[in-house]
């Protein structure tokens, strides 16, 4: 597993050179950007739970096929391993964003998982399904663009009142994992 | 690779459990450190050629036998190789002050190196006393920081640590 220091000490090595100022200017914007980087962490940990049981109740929504007899969500033993592995995922994708490198991610979740589900009979484009509407959620609690969407009476939306700033290099970002999850399972 | 922030998420990953606030705290309290590694870092790469030539001249000032017929620098093409070696764990010195921990140094110096050591009848010795010359060498404010000092030398010490 590597962060975005060690992704860096691994490609020097590679080329047998010292890091010097070109590498270092990246990881300095790391370290400058660290406080938004842990919000954004915390904007994913702390709405886990709302972000995985919306994408999984969306995804039913939009395929209500999904939990009726004989459907990949039905019974409810068979749904709670859905909302199970949503959560599998958005914390894998979390310990990437953490880090600043998707290594984590790929070695420990998405290796060899579109096999599995196959071998499973998962649907795959249900489950990427459930990960775009994480992608759209999470990224809009790190961005705090979330609204109460179609519900105005809405009472348990929330914001998480971080500092105001520029975040979407970050948004950018976990939003890139997303989207390796997504084409992991394409 | 061993850091701060990949021992914090293999934990978190045992326990499967999200990133926690004492997580995110740990990794915040390694960013703070971490303007000084990068500084400590950038000065070594700038002066790594010099760095490296001055602690091999060192080496071969306090142990002039080496050079002589049957020593680990008997020709110039050994000679060579000494400061490869010590330009070598310089390079991973820096490596470390990116990282923020001594994976790099672990993994790629000092796994094996005894025994490479022995098998290659090399004196470790000499090797302690370049790095040690470059470690008592350097100094603050004309090379770097204080910050930045302090953490430099605490890699060149595990890495003479990890030779005597």
């Amino acid at each position: 597993m590597l962060d975005a220091f060690s992704r860096t000490v691994i490609s020097a090595d590679a080329k047998n050179a010292a890091i010097g100022s070109g590498e270092l200017a990246t990881l300095r914007n790391y370290v400058a950007e660290g406080n938004k980087r842990l919000d954004a962490v915390n904007a994913i940990t702390s709405n886990a739970s709302c972000i995985v049981s919306d994408a999984v109740t969306g995804m039913i929504c939009e395929n209500t096929g999904l939990i009726q007899a004989g459907g990949n969500c039905y019974p409810n033993r068979r749904m709670a391993a859905c909302l199970r592995d949503g959560e599998i995922v958005l914390r894998y994708i979390s310990y990437a964003l953490l880090a600043g490198d998707p290594s984590v991610l790929d070695d420990r979740c998405l290796n060899g998982l579109k096999e599995t589900y196959i071998a499973l009979g998962v649907p795959l484009q249900s489950a990427a399904r459930a990960v775009s509407i994480m992608k759209a959620s999470s990224t809009a609690h790190i961005n705090e663009t979330n609204t109460t969407g179609t519900n105005p009476d809405e009472t348990r939306f929330r914001k998480m009142e971080t500092i105001q700033g520029d975040c979407s290099a970050l948004v950018a970002e976990a939003a890139s994992y997303f989207d390796r999850v997504a084409s992991a399972l394409a | 690779m061993k850091s701060v922030v990949t021992t914090v998420v293999t934990a978190a990953d045992a326990a499967g459990r999200f990133p926690s606030q004492n997580d995110l705290e740990a990794v915040q309290g390694n960013i703070q450190r971490a303007a000084a590694r990068l500084e400590a870092a950038e000065k070594l790469a700038n002066g790594w050629e010099k760095v490296t030539r001055e602690a091999g001249d060192a080496c071969f000032k306090k142990y002039p036998y080496l050079k002589q017929q049957g020593e680990a620098g008997s020709t110039q093409t050994k000679v060579d190789k000494c400061y490869r070696d010590l330009g070598h764990y310089l390079r991973l010195v820096n490596y470390c002050l990116v990282v923020g921990g001594t994976g790099p140094l672990d993994e790629w110096g000092i796994a094996g190196a005894r025994e490479v050591y022995r098998t290659l009848n090399l004196p470790t010795s000499a090797y302690v006393e370049a790095l040690t010359y470059t470690r008592d060498r350097a100094c603050s404010p004309r090379d770097m920081s204080p910050q930045a000092l302090n953490e430099f030398k605490s890699y060149l010490d595990y890495a003479i640590n990890s030779l005597s």
